[in-house]
């Protein structure tokens, strides 16, 4: 048995600090010649949301040899930092405040405006042939100030998804076309623990905010949000409408929708078969076929959203790749950018993840529109309005609408007075950056 | 002293002066860079004209009162059970502990599972108990879910407040106990003309750190419920970081986590009173 007295004298203070730094030392001597010798390739960093929101090859699965080709062609190394969702515009404004380069690519949602000082305008390094297959109104959300400073990749709009098999047991033969037969049918869809609508309310701010959904429902009132000046202009008729078909929607939604942050909440709830509609991203397509975590395989159906007095209309997700003005890298980021939106990774990038692509030949892919029928959904969706009233105070603006709606939704304010302590309040949000 | 001095300007009280330089001041990216512009008192103007600080700073006194009293009340009563001699088995000690040991943000997932509306365990037990007929959502209702939250963190503060009365408990000497004991004293007062006498300090300092965290609370509010539904748990520490990284307003984020500090100081100047060791008294005296 060993001395204790020896086993003390062999551990001494003096002993573990000169080790430490040693070990230390020899750590660092070790990795120099990996770092210079084993890869000369150049790192990009790339900010992304987490699957099943719009993730690019690396993080979500899909086109990982493709991906893996493209990273041996152009001796690179891309390091991903993907967050959840709603974390995402945090992160960044994080990074930017720090004024450090932190990464190459970073994902945007209606916060372009908002960053683009942050930015490089790369309106003049994109490919003409990837230009010529963009739908020319996917642009207008990632311009700002007369610089184009991102690209969308995804098809991205808000459409009806529900379940067949209830509006078919309820004897209802078509979804709802109209505001009218919405609220009629959520109600008769809402009986024994299970809810006509369900949707996302916890999170008032953002695109796929709360007050992102009222915008849709303004849209189809016939109004808008902003005037020629600027400053808000939806207290009026079509606003209060908008909310009060919101508040008239709650007795039939799911009392789990107030507290659900993110769609992934909500679109669980549908996929349980424990809602009968919402209104979804074209990711859900995808993810109401899955199996191993959908009880509605099979059941799924898409329409485009329901017609209130001006007619349909919807939201436009943004989604967009931008790359910061403290790359050391634009050109090498700019080609990821386009590995990303090339013809194979799109075609792919609906197959395997459900996100539409955005080029034209894509959507037009006869693969694609059997595969992904609600394509064809979303594309006559897009024929009516989409406008996501993005500003550099997007975030500000909806955090404070969306409160008020969420007031008015649990009762709390009327309708009429949540738009015009949100009108107030929005009023003074633009003034301020306006005037400085 | 002088190394000791630099890393206390450079962690504590340079950042300090800069927060509050920078209240002073409103900031403005341009050109990837960010624009400083002195305008004084106004972010401390609009402190006193913000609907959301008033709401902000009741439901953070709202909070931090009826956190205490749970906490310091609720310890009280688990340090009493472990100084028997019945609770004195180290296990006890172990379980108790559990709860502190869990980071703050597994907390709130963990809370945020178990109150879930639709596939929260606390729906599940209380509907088979016959308690609810239907599911609850927890979180789904401002005043609701305050007390949901305060629920969580009072459930994670409670082992080390514990153990801070415990110790105190331990500090007391047997032999008051004996002599109230022959003086006819029943378990009513003893607890309260020994006990609670001899636990006045440890009490206090519980209270005051209790306070000091409570007030402070974010990681429940980040995971739990983002300050809503409809700024219903809206609470400072939450909306000072609403403002500075949601809105990029540095300069009116900085007022509120100023105000914040002003209040925590005051906190802190009573905690180190509380603690200071008093000066030795005369044998004359």
């Amino acid at each position: 048995m060993s001395s204790p007295r020896i086993l003390r004298s062999s551990i001494s203070r003096r002993g573990m600090l000169q080790g430490t730094a040693l070990a230390g030392a020899g750590l660092a001597t070790t990795r120099l010649p990996f770092g210079r010798g084993a890869s000369a390739a150049t790192n990009l960093s790339v900010l992304s949301p987490l699957a099943p929101d719009p993730a690019p090859p690396g993080v979500a699965e899909f086109s990982e040899e493709a991906f893996a080709a493209w990273l041996t062609e152009n001796d690179a190394a891309v390091n991903y930092e993907a967050v959840a969702w709603p974390q995402l515009h945090d992160k960044m404004a994080t990074n930017f405040a720090s004024g450090s380069y932190v990464h190459d690519v970073i994902y945007m949602s209606g916060w372009v405006p908002e960053f683009s000082e942050f930015l490089t305008p790369i309106g003049d390094l994109i490919s003409p042939e990837l230009k010529a297959d963009l739908p020319d109104s996917s642009f207008s959300t990632v311009t700002w100030d007369g610089g184009v400073y991102g690209v969308v990749f995804t098809l991205s709009l808000l459409t009806l998804y529900y379940n067949t098999e209830h509006l078919q047991n309820a004897g209802i033969s078509a979804p709802p076309a109209t505001w009218d037969e919405l609220k009629g049918y959520a109600k008769e869809l809402t009986k024994d623990g299970q809810y006509g609508w369900v949707l996302n309310y916890g999170a008032p701010e953002g695109i796929g905010g709360t007050a992102s959904y009222w915008m849709t429902f303004l849209q189809q009132a016939g109004g808008k949000m902003y005037g020629k000046d600027g400053l808000p202009v939806f207290n009026d008729a079509p606003g209060v409408d908008a909310l009060q078909l919101m508040i008239d929607l709650m007795p039939y939604t799911d009392p789990s929708s107030i507290s659900n942050v993110g769609i992934v909440d909500a679109t669980n709830v549908l996929k349980a078969g424990t809602a009968s509609m919402m209104m979804n991203w074209p990711f859900m397509w995808n993810e109401a076929q899955n199996e191993e975590t959908s009880l509605i395989v099979g059941k799924l159906g898409s329409a485009i959203l329901p017609a209130g007095p001006a007619g349909s209309a919807s939201i436009d997700g943004t989604d967009a790749w931008t790359i910061t003005r403290n790359s050391p890298n634009p050109e090498l980021a700019m080609k990821l950018i386009e590995f990303y939106l090339s013809k194979d990774v799109q075609k792919r990038q609906v197959l395997d993840t459900g996100w539409l692509p955005i080029r034209l030949s894509a959507l037009q892919d006869s693969e694609v529109q059997t595969a992904a029928s609600n394509a064809a959904v979303v594309l006559d969706q897009a024929t009516h309005p989409y406008e996501s009233f993005v500003t550099p105070d997007y975030n500000a603006v909806t955090q404070t609408l969306g409160t008020e709606v969420q007031k008015a939704l649990q009762g709390e304010k009327t309708a009429a007075e949540a738009l015009k302590d949100a009108s107030d309040a929005v009023t003074e949000i633009v003034n301020k950056r306006l005037n400085g | 002293m002088l190394p000791a001095l630099l890393v206390l300007i450079a962690v504590v009280l340079y950042p300090i002066g800069r927060s509050i330089v920078l209240s002073f001041q409103r900031v403005e990216a341009k050109g990837g860079r960010f624009e400083y512009t002195w305008t004084w008192l106004d972010n401390y103007r609009a402190l006193f004209r913000d609907e959301a600080v008033s709401i902000a700073l009741r439901n953070s006194l709202y909070f931090t009162a009826l956190d205490v009293l749970a906490t310091v009340g609720i310890a009280l009563t688990v340090a009493l059970l472990l100084n028997h001699r019945f609770g004195r088995a180290g296990i006890f000690r172990i379980v108790l502990l559990i709860p502190w040991a869990l980071a703050p943000v597994a907390n709130g997932v963990l809370w945020k599972w178990i109150l879930h509306g639709n596939y929260g365990v606390l729906n599940a037990v209380l509907k088979e108990l016959g308690l609810i007929d239907t599911y609850v959502n927890w979180l789904g209702e401002p005043s609701l879910a305050l007390r949901m939250m305060l629920l969580a963190d009072v459930w994670k503060s409670v082992p080390f407040i514990a153990l801070l009365l415990l110790a105190g408990l331990q500090n007391i000497p047997g032999y008051l106990y004996r002599a109230a004991k022959l003086d006819g004293a029943t378990l009513l007062q003893q607890f309260r003309f020994v006990t609670l006498p001899a636990l006045r300090t440890p009490i206090a300092i519980a209270v005051v750190l209790q306070s000091i965290w409570s007030f402070k609370v974010f990681d429940l509010i980040f995971v739990l419920t983002k300050g809503g539904p409809g700024d219903g748990t809206l609470m400072l520490n939450f909306l000072a970081y609403r403002v500075t990284f949601n809105f990029l307003d540095f300069g009116y984020g900085a007022a509120i986590a100023n105000l914040i500090f002003g209040i925590m100081f005051v906190l802190a100047i009573i905690f180190i009173r509380l603690i200071k060791p008093g000066a030795p008294r005369s044998r004359t005296a």
